[in-house]
C-alpha cells in the first residue's frame, strides 16, 4: 500500500512536472532554465504567475472532484453516482454564468466568479435535497432526482446565455471545463476550502465505508445511516462546487476517478480516500498537460494562431471510453 | 383538456407578436395572404412554426412512448439515452466544421448521431438493467456527447455559437415552410411502422418470457422499436433541435389520464400532449423576453421536468402505471420514484430501506438483453424484493 502511494504521488508529480513545461510561449529548456533562477522578466512572469498557479488549481480540482465522487458512490451505493448528477455542478455553472451575464463579476474578478459559482453549486444540491424527502430517499432514487434537477439547471443556463449571447464565448469554457487563465488568486481561495472539506470527507472514512456495504449492515454496526449519509453529501457537494468554481464543469473525473481508486487502494475508504485524490490531481494535470500538448499540435496542424483545447473536452472523450468499461464491469446487482 | 389547450396555445401562436393580429382576424388576414404585413406574418412565419411544433412534439411524445415501453424503462427518454445528444451532435457538426451539406442530408446526419448516442448508452447500460442505471449511464454519454459538440463550439465563431446553443436546447425561431415540408417524407415512413408496433409494444410491458410466449421475438421487437424512436426524433431534431424532456412528459400525462389503458391507446395521446407542449411551450419561448427569442426546449425543460416529477411521485401505491414491471403486481410499489415520507428516518430498519441488489422503488427486471446473455443473471419473473 504504502509503495503504491508512493507511486500515486510520484505520478502526481511527473503530470505537476509535464504541465509546467507544455504549453506555448517557451521551450521546456527555458522552463527548466527559470527554475534554476535564470531566464528574463517576462518568462518569470509566465512560470511563476501562470503556470504554476494553472498546475495547482487543476491538481487541487482534480483531487477535489476525485473524492467528492468516491464520497458520492459510497454514500449512494451506486456507482454510478458522481458530481454531475446530484445538481451541483449545473447550478454551479449557473450560478457563474448568471453572475457574468448580470455583470456582477468578471473574468477581472476571479472572486466574485467563485463565490456565485459556490451559491450557485449550492442551491442546485439545496434543491435536490428538497426533491428527495431531505436526503431521507433511497439512494436510485435520489440519482435518478439528480439527473432531472441538472437537467432543469441546464435549461436556466440556457436562457441566461441566449439573453446574453455576448457573454457565451467566454462561458463555453466553463461549461466544459478548463485551466486557461488561472492565476493565484484562484489557488487561493481554491486550497483552503479543499483542505477544510478534504479533512471532513476523510473524518467520515469510517462511516461511509460502513454505508458502502448497505444500509442494514450499517445500521446492524450502530451507524445511523441516513445521518450519516446527509453528512456525506453535504461534503461531497462543498467539495465538487469548489472544484467547479475553479476550473467549471469538468465532465467524468468525479464519476470514474473514483472507480480507479478503488481498484488500486482497496475498498477501505481510509486509504481510498487520499488516493482517490492523488489520482484525481494526477488525472486533471495529466489532461491538461496533453490537452496543452495537442492544442501545440493542431494549430501547427491547422495553423489556428490561438486554438486552445479545454481540459473538460479530453476528460470527456476519455470519460465517456472509461465509463463503458466501467459500466460493463460493474455486476447487474450493484445498482 | 387537451384540445382546450391545443385551441389556446394555437390561438395565442397566431395572434401575439408583433404585428398582433386579433384572434377574429386570423382567418381573414391569413386569407389575405402577401397582400398586408399581417398575412404575410401569419402565412410565412407563425402558420408553419406551429405546424411544426405540433408535427415535433407529436413525433418527440410519441418516440417517448416508444422508448419507454420498448425498454420498460419509465425514465427512459431521448435525453436520458444520450439519443438527443447524439442527434444534435450529427447535425451541428457539419455547420461547425463549415462542411456545407444539402438540406437533405441533414436528416441522415442527425440519424447517424442518434444511433451513435443511443448505441453507446445501451451498449454501456445493457437492456436488462435496472431504470436508474440506464437513466445514469444515458446521463453521462450525453455529457459525454454534449462536450465534444462545446469544444467544436470554442472552435468556432460568436455567431454560429449561438445559433448552435439555441439549437441545442432546441428552437423553432425563423422556421418555414421548407422545414416543415422537409419532415413529411420521414413522417411517411414512421407513422405507418409506428401503427405496426404499438400492438407489439403493449405485449412488451408483460416482460420478455410472457412476450415470447405469445410470438414475440422481444428482442427484434425491441430493435425495430428503438429504431423506429430514432426515425421520429433525428428528422425532428434536424430540423428545430431536441426539444428537451417533451419524450418524458407526453407519455406520463397520456398514462395519467388513462392509467389502465395499454400502449395502444397511449401511443395517439402521447403525440397529442406532446403536440400540446411544444406548442404551449413555444408561446413563451417566443415571447417571454421579446424581442429575444429563447429556445423553446428551455421552457419544457424548466416546465416539463418539475411536472414529469410530479406525476412521477402522484402515482399512489396501488394504482397501476406506466412502469417497466415485469408483470402488474397488485403489490408492487407503482412509481419509479417513489415518494419518500420526509422526516429524519428510524434507526429502526423500516421497510423501505433497500436491500441488496434492490434499486429503490424500481422494479429489476429480469434481464433480457438481445438474445439471452450468458453472463447476465437470470431472473424468474415476477421475484422482484417486493418491498
Amino acid at each position: 500500500m504504502k509503495r503504491r502511494f508512493a507511486l500515486a504521488a510520484a505520478l502526481v508529480a511527473l503530470c505537476a512536472a509535464v504541465e509546467l513545461v507544455a504549453g506555448r510561449g517557451m521551450s521546456p529548456a527555458t522552463a527548466w532554465e527559470v527554475l534554476n533562477g535564470g531566464g528574463d522578466a517576462t518568462e518569470r512572469h509566465i512560470l511563476f504567475q501562470l503556470r504554476l498557479p494553472r498546475t495547482l488549481v487543476a491538481l487541487g480540482a482534480g483531487a477535489c472532484l476525485a473524492v467528492a465522487g468516491l464520497v458520492l458512490q459510497s454514500a449512494l451505493r451506486n456507482p454510478l453516482a458522481g458530481p454531475e448528477v446530484t445538481g451541483v455542478t449545473p447550478g454551479a455553472v449557473l450560478g457563474a454564468v448568471t453572475a457574468t451575464a448580470l455583470g456582477l463579476a468578471g473574468w477581472d474578478s476571479p472572486l466574485a466568479v467563485v463565490v456565485a459559482a459556490c451559491a450557485g453549486g449550492c442551491a442546485g444540491a439545496a434543491l435536490l435535497w428538497l426533491l428527495t424527502g431531505r436526503g431521507g430517499g433511497d439512494p436510485a432514487q435520489t440519482a435518478v432526482h439528480g439527473v432531472l434537477v441538472s437537467a432543469v439547471l441546464g435549461g436556466v443556463t440556457a436562457m441566461v446565455l441566449l439573453v446574453k449571447p455576448g457573454e457565451l464565448g467566454s462561458v463555453v469554457q466553463w461549461l466544459v471545463g478548463t485551466t486557461e487563465g488561472r492565476v493565484w488568486q484562484h489557488w487561493h481561495l481554491l486550497w483552503p476550502w479543499a483542505l477544510v472539506w478534504g479533512a471532513a470527507a476523510w473524518l467520515l472514512a469510517g462511516p461511509l465505508t460502513l454505508l458502502r456495504c448497505g444500509d442494514d449492515m450499517a445500521l446492524a454496526a450502530g451507524l445511523r445511516a441516513g445521518r450519516a449519509r446527509t453528512l456525506a453529501l453535504l461534503c461531497a457537494v462543498a467539495l465538487t462546487a469548489g472544484a467547479v468554481a475553479s476550473v467549471g464543469a469538468l465532465g467524468f473525473v468525479g464519476l470514474l476517478v473514483p472507480h480507479l481508486a478503488v481498484a488500486l487502494f482497496g475498498a477501505d475508504l481510509r486509504t481510498a480516500l487520499p488516493g482517490a485524490a492523488l489520482v484525481g490531481a494526477a488525472v486533471v494535470c495529466g489532461a491538461d498537460a496533453a490537452a496543452q500538448l495537442s492544442s501545440r499540435l493542431l494549430a501547427a496542424v491547422l495553423d489556428a494562431g490561438r486554438f486552445a483545447l479545454p481540459v473538460g473536452a479530453l476528460t470527456a472523450c476519455l470519460g465517456a471510453l472509461m465509463l463503458l468499461v466501467v459500466v460493463r464491469r460493474t455486476p447487474n446487482r450493484a445498482f | 383538456m387537451a384540445a382546450l389547450l391545443l385551441t389556446a396555445a394555437a390561438l395565442c401562436a397566431l395572434s401575439l407578436g408583433t404585428p398582433f393580429v386579433a384572434p377574429h382576424r386570423i382567418a381573414g388576414a391569413a386569407l389575405e395572404g402577401d397582400t398586408t404585413l399581417a398575412g404575410i406574418v401569419l402565412t410565412e412565419l407563425r402558420v408553419p412554426r406551429l405546424l411544426l411544433a405540433l408535427v415535433a412534439g407529436a413525433c418527440l411524445g410519441a418516440a417517448g412512448l416508444v422508448l419507454q415501453e420498448a425498454l420498460r424503462n419509465p425514465l427512459a427518454v431521448p435525453e436520458m439515452l444520450g439519443v438527443s445528444s447524439g442527434a444534435a451532435l450529427g447535425v451541428a457538426a457539419p455547420l461547425v466544421l463549415a462542411v456545407s451539406l444539402p438540406a437533405a442530408v441533414q436528416p441522415l446526419t442527425a440519424i447517424g448521431g442518434a444511433v451513435l448516442g443511443g448505441g453507446l448508452t445501451l451498449l454501456a447500460a445493457g437492456l436488462g438493467r435496472s431504470p436508474s442505471a440506464v437513466l445514469l449511464t444515458g446521463a453521462a454519454v450525453a455529457a459525454a456527447l454534449q462536450a465534444a459538440l462545446l469544444v467544436m463550439m470554442v472552435t468556432a465563431d460568436q455567431l454560429d455559437l449561438q445559433l448552435i446553443y439555441r439549437y441545442l436546447l432546441g428552437s423553432l425561431s425563423a422556421r418555414t415552410w421548407d422545414d416543415v415540408s422537409g419532415l413529411w417524407p420521414w413522417l411517411l415512413v414512421a407513422v405507418p411502422a409506428l401503427v405496426l408496433c404499438a400492438p407489439v409494444l403493449s405485449v412488451m410491458r408483460l416482460g420478455d418470457e410472457d412476450a415470447e410466449a405469445l410470438g414475440v421475438r422481444a428482442g427484434r421487437a425491441r430493435l425495430a422499436a428503438l429504431a423506429i424512436a430514432v426515425v421520429l426524433i433525428a428528422p425532428v431534431t434536424a430540423v428545430c433541435g431536441p426539444v428537451a424532456w417533451v419524450g418524458f412528459l407526453a407519455p406520463h400525462v397520456a398514462r395519467r389520464f388513462a392509467p389502465t389503458a395499454t400502449a395502444v391507446r397511449w401511443l395517439p395521446w402521447s403525440a397529442v400532449w406532446g403536440a400540446v407542449v411544444v406548442a404551449v411551450a413555444d408561446v413563451p419561448a417566443r415571447l417571454a423576453l421579446a424581442p429575444v427569442e429563447t429556445p423553446a426546449g428551455a421552457w419544457t425543460a424548466l416546465l416539463g421536468v418539475p411536472a414529469g416529477v410530479v406525476l412521477l411521485r402522484s402515482s399512489r401505491r396501488g394504482r397501476p402505471s406506466g412502469r417497466g414491471a415485469a408483470t402488474p403486481r397488485p403489490a408492487a410499489a407503482p412509481a419509479a420514484v417513489r415518494a419518500v415520507p420526509p422526516g429524519p428516518r428510524t434507526a429502526a430498519p423500516d421497510g423501505s430501506v433497500p436491500g441488496p441488489g434492490a434499486s429503490g422503488g424500481i422494479g429489476k427486471q429480469a434481464a433480457g438483453g438481445f438474445g439471452d446473455t450468458p453472463s447476465a443473471p437470470h431472473r424468474d419473473r415476477g421475484t422482484e424484493d417486493a418491498r
